[in-house]
């Protein structure tokens, strides 16, 4: 199953007013590894003709990317309130 | 004054297993949870080891969420084309269950039920900012601007712990500390899940796999559990060896591993229902942080209590030992009153003579041993060949068990010295 | 004295978690857990805004099972003063007349009321008749399709969302205002004011405080019957390819066929 179907089986509270993570694109831009394009479990981070996208709605919460990049280009909080992914199972 | 005598943050089974106990005792406890309802954002591969449970929920065997107990445990070496599996199953399990199969967001849940059952009050779909601190030490939570005061908080915010690193008290996450769960709940028909793994009634399966078929150094471990009604698939992914390898991408290894020729089987008509993923507490000993201060204590995956030894992965029963040992800590406490950092290393002392600690420190380094390319990149291939040479019949005459092992561990590079030692290491640590 | 705002709001499934069963074809809501109806969230923003311009006193009501708590205390979480909960065996089952009767008859023991917040609908029926109902059984003003709302002196300036644009109505209170899903951002309950709840509590009402007769409620009070359930039969896709120079022939062939229409718009 490809990742995005993946994906698509979860529910998801998205928080309009929040992104819980933020990236520095600056940093981005200059990053020799873009590791998080490998480390993400959720394929937030894909490069987009060599500029890093970055998406926070698909976020399962792990934590994976801001262990990932050794930049400081990644800032993470938790979400706010009952938003974010929400499992059935665990 | 304080408003609680104590503040729990995160209701998993650290957090819910200290406010189970602390309420019990008759202390003022919040326990405070983003997840809404609790468990919802939680995974785990996950099978409960264990009798902790015992010291809060007696009844807990008869009552709790449990999908199946493990009376079947294999841990595989999987190549491209083999595997080569050490399965253990006894009737002794059926009287002393020892692993339960379960599901994070009902266990999570029902724990949380508990502990409001107790007298706790749970305040779930509100995320703590950080720490309230005063002088250095620190004296409540902070949400959304208001402070909200206890004698004491209880860190129980599990494997990403937020609140802990943006309140100062613990260093961020380093590669060595974690490595990536993914994982997927299969759902397969109670009847071909027993067929299948050889189970009857509440029997359940727990097996553990070194997937050696991974390319270009990549280091992971496979886990494959069955529920009642579904099965838990997973890969456990070494961050520091997935960075080095940099061209593999961590969602498409499990993919790898269930469609493995050995794995692929058991899990054929299964309909995937659900894909998560969290951060596995993978670094032992060395990833503890300070585990207590001035009004805080830290537990579960947050103070980084896990274990793996490649035979068996651990968290929850570390969890739920330590949450209630910081909640015993309290309860000490509090007759006196004090809560600085030197009253509070009471709660080290109390780890000590506890399993957590005791398995942490006994196997230090244990780490480098289940994460590391002996056991990732050689020992499967080694297998391999040694299975294959003693059960293919090729007409060639039979050579002896030693020889056929010297060949296999050379056409993997493995020296016998280096095999010496890495082995002697590997008994001394497990 | 400050206005006096009551929210009706109802707990549903999460439609994000009901899903069809690939062989009975009927909707699985098993797995589907309770949230707070998504266009009641906006009826609850609505009623929080104007407390925060004018210091107005609001009462959340809902009518369901015990567990619709939760769904209470996450309102006062955000700033709702209080919580009621209509709850009894003899309610359930009811249509939307007997509900909004139902809820109707808790203001004949509620304080007075300025106005009353409701959904346009909810995701887990669609009607859209409680909070009309209500307003009915209450012979008070109705105001739906709510976009905004903005209380001047005894009146609430509200803005309607139509197919062809907004209107602007003013209308004296008491009114029944229902808002549209979507037409405001809901804010975050907080940790203080959900632990204020707790210690709070809620109130109760069943069926011996409401003392409706047995058969105006629940089942037995509901005069709503399912005539018929028809699936639409599933139109295969024709799978023709136009050329950006054929557009023209593509719009004639959609009005043949009917699938799209020329008005005098």
């Amino acid at each position: 199953m490809k990742i995005e179907d993946r994906l698509s089986l979860l529910n998801y509270k998205t928080d309009k007013s929040f992104a819980h993570i933020t990236v520095d694109q600056n940093i981005c831009e200059t990053c020799p590894d873009h590791f998080c394009t490998y480390a993400c479990p959720a394929k937030c981070y894909t490069l987009i003709e060599d500029k890093l996208n970055f998406k926070y709605e698909d976020c399962v919460e792990c934590g994976t990317c801001v262990v990932a990049c050794s930049h400081g280009s990644v800032s993470w909080n938790n979400v706010k309130g009952a938003h974010g992914v929400k499992y059935k199972y665990g | 004054m304080s408003e609680f005598d104590v503040i729990v943050v995160g209701a998993g089974p650290a957090g819910s297993s200290a406010a189970i106990r602390l309420a019990s005792k008759k202390m003022n406890v919040l326990l405070v949870e983003k997840s809404d309802p609790p468990g919802t954002k939680n995974v785990s591969g996950g099978v409960l080891w264990g009798h902790e449970l015992d010291g809060v929920i007696p009844d807990w065997e008869k009552t709790a969420p449990v999908e199946r107990y493990v009376k079947a445990k294999t841990v595989g070496f999987l190549t491209e084309e083999s595997s080569i599996n050490i399965d253990f199953r006894s009737r002794k399990f059926d009287e002393n269950r020892s692993g339960y199969t379960v599901l994070r967001v009902k266990l999570d849940q029902w724990l949380a039920k508990k502990a409001v059952e107790s007298g706790a009050m749970l305040v779930n779909g509100v995320t703590v900012d950080r720490l309230a601190m005063k002088d250095g030490k620190v004296v409540g939570v902070e949400q959304d601007g208001d402070t909200i005061t206890a004698d004491t908080v209880i860190l129980s915010e599990g494997a990403n712990p937020r609140v802990a690193i943006q309140s100062g008290i613990r260093e961020p996450l380093k590669d060595h500390d974690v490595a990536i769960g993914v994982k997927e709940v299969i759902k397969l028909p109670e009847e071909k899940i027993n067929e299948r793994f050889n189970l009857r009634g509440k029997e359940g399966f727990a097996g553990e796999y070194v997937l050696g078929f991974l390319k270009g150094g990549v280091e992971a471990g496979g886990f494959l559990y069955t529920n009642k009604e579904s099965l838990s698939l997973g890969a456990v992914i070494s961050m520091k060896h997935l960075r080095a390898n940099g061209n593999t991408r961590s969602f498409d290894i499990i993919e790898e591993f269930n469609s493995h020729p050995s794995i692929a089987p058991l899990i054929e008509g299964g309909k995937i229902d659900e894909y998560s993923a969290h951060m596995v507490q993978e670094g032992g000993y060395s990833s503890i942080p300070k585990l207590f201060g001035d009004g805080y204590m830290i537990t579960g995956d947050a103070a980084g209590f896990s274990f793996s030894n490649g035979l068996v992965l651990q968290g929850m029963n570390y969890a739920i030992q330590s949450g209630i040992t910081a909640a015993d800590t309290f309860i000490d406490l509090k007759e006196k009153g004090n809560f600085s950092n030197s009253a509070m290393s009471l709660y080290q002392e109390k780890l000590q003579k506890t399993f957590v600690m005791q398995d942490m420190t006994n196997f230090k380094g244990i780490e480098n041993v289940t994460w590391g390319n002996l056991t990732h990149q050689h020992l499967p291939g080694i297998l391999e060949n040694v299975m294959l040479e003693i059960f293919m019949e090729n007409g060639m005459p039979k050579r002896h068990m030693y020889k056929i092992l010297m060949d296999a561990m050379k056409k993997q590079n493995v020296s016998s010295s280096r095999m010496i030692s890495e082995s002697f290491k590997m008994i001394r640590r497990l | 004295m400050a206005l006096k705002i009551v929210v009706l709001i109802k707990q549903v499934p999460d439609a994000e978690e009901i899903f069809i069963d690939p062989v009975k074809f009927t909707l699985n809501r098993s797995q589907a857990r309770g949230i707070i109806n998504p266009a009641d969230e906006n009826a609850i923003e609505a009623a929080l805004k104007i407390k925060d311009e004018t210091g107005a006193e609001i009462t959340v009501l809902t009518m369901g099972p015990p567990a619709a708590e939760t769904a209470l205390i996450e309102c006062m979480g955000r700033g709702v003063d209080k919580g009621i909960l209509i709850t009894d065996r003899v309610f359930a089952a009811a249509d939307t007349w007997a509900t909004s009767l139902t809820l109707a008859a808790a203001f004949n023991i509620m304080d007075d009321f300025d106005i009353i917040f409701a959904g346009e609908s909810t995701t887990d029926s669609g009607t859209g008749h409680v909070g009309p109902g209500v307003a009915e059984f209450l012979g008070i003003d109705q105001v739906t399709y709510s976009v905004n709302t903005k209380v001047e002196g005894k009146n609430v300036i509200v803005e309607r969302s139509l197919e062809d644009g907004i209107e602007v109505v003013n209308v004296p209170m008491p009114v029944l205002i229902t808002t549209l899903i979507g037409s405001n951002m809901p804010r975050r309950s907080t940790l203080r004011m959900k632990i204020d709840a707790l210690k709070k509590g809620i109130t109760v009402m069943d069926h011996e405080k409401l003392k409706l007769p047995p058969e105006w409620v629940g089942i037995k009070g509901s005069p709503t019957v399912v005539g018929s359930l028809k699936i639409p039969d599933e139109k295969k896709r024709e799978g023709k390819k136009y050329e950006v120079e054929e557009i023209p022939k593509l719009v004639d062939d959609l009005i043949e066929k009917g699938a799209i229409k020329i008005g005098d718009a």
